[in-house]
């Protein structure tokens, strides 16, 4: 970097902070927007698992008579209405139910014979209150289940009227701080991604295809500065701003989980402890350091190549939500990743991150990961000086 | 002292093939002199300057700025000029201060040396009440005159002007061929390009009339009219530009 890269990189920021389209794409959008949005998201989660509980749901029930117990086990679950149905209906729609049990002719002779029986519980995946009724039918067919084997026990001479009570339980056992782990390593990687392509986004385009459409381009290029300084100057403030909207983003997340979610009533179920302990906040900005050149040179690219900024940000735009789906393609991940994952640019970095974040990271992985961020970084900037180099690409029409 | 020998320009298009701006054409511009380009919209004077400024690449010969090729020594050639286009625009965003900043780094001045040159222009080119206001939020007048300071702020000895009073009303036109003629009493070499007759009859000791490229006329005000007959500068380049239209 030389003083002459200094000074374009120093007016890229005095301009881009006074632009209130970066202030929104650095500040607003990472700090309030999007972790405001995930709150909300999360708040209204909440409010629909509220409603869901207080939902009442109708089963019709063919053949109850030949399961004497079920009755009982219908009426211990809530929300549950038992309507009784001579045969399965046609439509369950048409019968007023959002769910069937179909308890078959013949069981207990079945049972008696040793055959193998099928009880069936008919509903709607695709009907939100259907699938309510057979989420909420699972502990009655686990009773009817249990009837069953106690049925057949019972012609195999077995002595008993009821089975013991067997009880399986989920108990989510995690403390605030392991949920918030998991959560920081679900999510960060994936917003420190798109982050950094949003906040280089606005910058890179404004100062190069900006330049050309405000007509301050030929000015700049009659100056002492050379194309490469004039590029990496620019370059380095498109980083900056990137770097800027990631970290911004970070803490936008830590804040709104974390300090926010507890000072809001009705929000304390919402708070989790996303903690970043600073070794992993250096290691982070580490691995991203090189997608943020990579990101910033493809993007400052686009815009020399683009004629207009209107036709800059078309483009950009592709790039930006290229990054956003590789950065998702983290969210699925379940353990390791096979190493060649980490060639693909952007998913590579998300990945990383989220190694950074377990404690898991395999130094293979980080320096494929670096590696091959910094080879393409250092591709792209050559590019975007030799873009910017050339006239019928800078004075096309 | 600029030197132009050969200087051509062609442009590639892919619908429309090769298309000559500038075809091979020569002139000297010395040291206390202001040399008028003069010519319709579309008759070369732009690329022309723009090859001097080393904004763009010539295609055939050179030019010397200051002793320094312009297709060798691009570098060095910046350095030793100050470009002004009248469609030419100012961040917005920035101050008049903080845009003389700027340009002052990118001209390799230190802080210091930036800060005494603002302090000398601001009076000679009236500055003063508006340097520290936003560019975006001033006048025409006083972006053309905050322009004009940049041009001479790292004090270059040659000074090429495209068409700089392009968009002004006559005060402001005035002020600037004004400052042209300051600059030229300091001894600065300036090329000058124009299609208004009475600002070339001004300002300009020698006048090349440039049409689709070439250069059909070269000389002083007076002799180009003594070569024509006689009548104003007008009559002149009528009289040379339409001999070339009504040739095709």
């Amino acid at each position: 970097m030389t003083s002459r890269s200094w000074a374009v990189w120093r007016k890229e920021i005095r301009d881009a902070l006074r632009d209130g389209r970066t202030i929104i794409a650095v500040f607003v959008v990472p700090l309030v927007l999007y972790p405001g949005l995930m709150l909300l998201m999360g708040s209204i989660e909440s409010s629909n698992k509220k409603e869901e509980g207080a939902l009442r749901v109708r089963v019709g029930v063919v053949g109850e008579a030949q399961l004497p117990g079920l009755p009982k086990a219908l009426q211990s679950v809530q929300g549950i209405t038992a309507v009784t149905l001579d045969r399965t209906p046609s439509s369950m729609e048409s019968a007023g139910v959002d769910a069937v049990l179909v308890i078959p002719p013949g069981l207990a002779r079945s049972i008696t014979s040793g055959d193998s029986v099928k009880v069936e519980l008919l509903y709607k995946d695709a009907d939100h209150k259907s699938s309510a009724a057979d989420e909420r039918m699972q502990p009655v067919l686990d009773d009817v289940r249990r009837e069953l084997t106690v049925l057949w026990a019972q012609t195999r001479g077995a002595r008993t009227d009821a089975p013991p009570a067997i009880a399986v339980e989920h108990r989510d056992i995690s403390s605030k701080e392991e949920e918030g782990r998991f959560m920081a390593a679900l999510i960060i990687p994936y917003i420190l991604c798109f982050m950094v392509a949003a906040g280089s986004m606005q910058i890179a385009i404004d100062a190069t295809a900006g330049e050309k459409e405000r007509s301050t381009l030929e000015t700049l290029l009659a100056t002492s500065a050379s194309r490469g300084e004039i590029v990496m100057g620019k370059c380095m403030a498109v980083i900056t701003t990137a770097l800027l909207a990631g970290i911004v983003g970070i803490f936008g997340l830590w804040f709104n989980f974390t300090v926010l979610a507890n000072l809001m009533p009705g929000m304390a179920s919402q708070s989790i402890q996303i903690s970043i302990r600073p070794e992993q906040m250096l290691l982070m900005l580490v691995a991203i350091l090189p997608t943020a050149v990579l990101l910033s040179a493809i993007m400052v690219a686009i815009g020399c190549f683009a004629r207009s900024m209107r036709e800059g940000q078309t483009y950009a735009t592709y790039v930006y939500m290229a990054s956003v789906f590789l950065g998702l393609g983290s969210f699925r991940q379940l353990g390791a990743p096979p190493l060649q994952r980490f060639a693909i640019p952007i998913l590579n970095t998300a990945l990383l991150q989220r190694e950074i974040l377990t404690d898991t990271v395999v130094p293979m992985h980080a320096m494929v990961t670096l590696g091959v961020s910094a080879a393409m970084a250092a591709v792209m900037l050559v590019i975007a000086t030799r873009l910017f180099s050339n006239e019928s690409v800078l004075f096309r029409t | 002292m600029i030197e132009v020998i050969n200087l051509g320009k062609t442009f590639h298009d892919r619908k429309k093939g090769d298309i000559p701006a500038v075809k091979g054409i020569s002139f000297t511009c010395s040291p206390g002199q202001v040399f008028g380009l003069l010519g319709r919209n579309g008759a070369g004077k732009t690329t022309t300057l723009r090859m001097l400024a080393t904004i763009l690449a010539p295609t055939s010969g050179t030019a010397r700025i200051d002793g320094f090729d312009v297709n060798e020594k691009p570098g060095e050639v910046r350095k030793r000029i100050g470009y002004l286009s009248g469609d030419t625009k100012l961040y917005d965003r920035l101050t008049g201060r903080e845009l003389l900043e700027y340009f002052g780094a990118l001209a390799g001045l230190s802080p210091s040396a930036i800060e005494g040159r603002i302090a000398e222009l601001q009076g000679g080119f009236g500055l003063v009440d508006f340097l520290d206001k936003r560019v975006g939020k001033m006048s025409t007048g006083m972006k053309q005159r905050l322009s004009l300071a940049r041009v001479v702020l790292h004090d270059p000895p040659v000074l090429i002007f495209d068409e700089p009073t392009s968009g002004l009303d006559v005060i402001g036109a005035r002020e600037v061929l004004k400052i042209v003629q300051d600059l030229k009493t300091k001894g600065r070499t300036i090329i000058f390009s124009t299609h208004i007759m009475t600002e070339a009859e001004r300002i300009c000791d020698e006048i090349a009339i440039i049409e689709r490229g070439s250069i059909l006329a070269e000389g002083t005000v007076p002799s180009l009219q003594s070569k024509n007959g006689g009548g104003s500068l007008e009559d002149v380049f009528v009289q040379t530009v339409g001999a070339v239209t009504s040739d095709v």
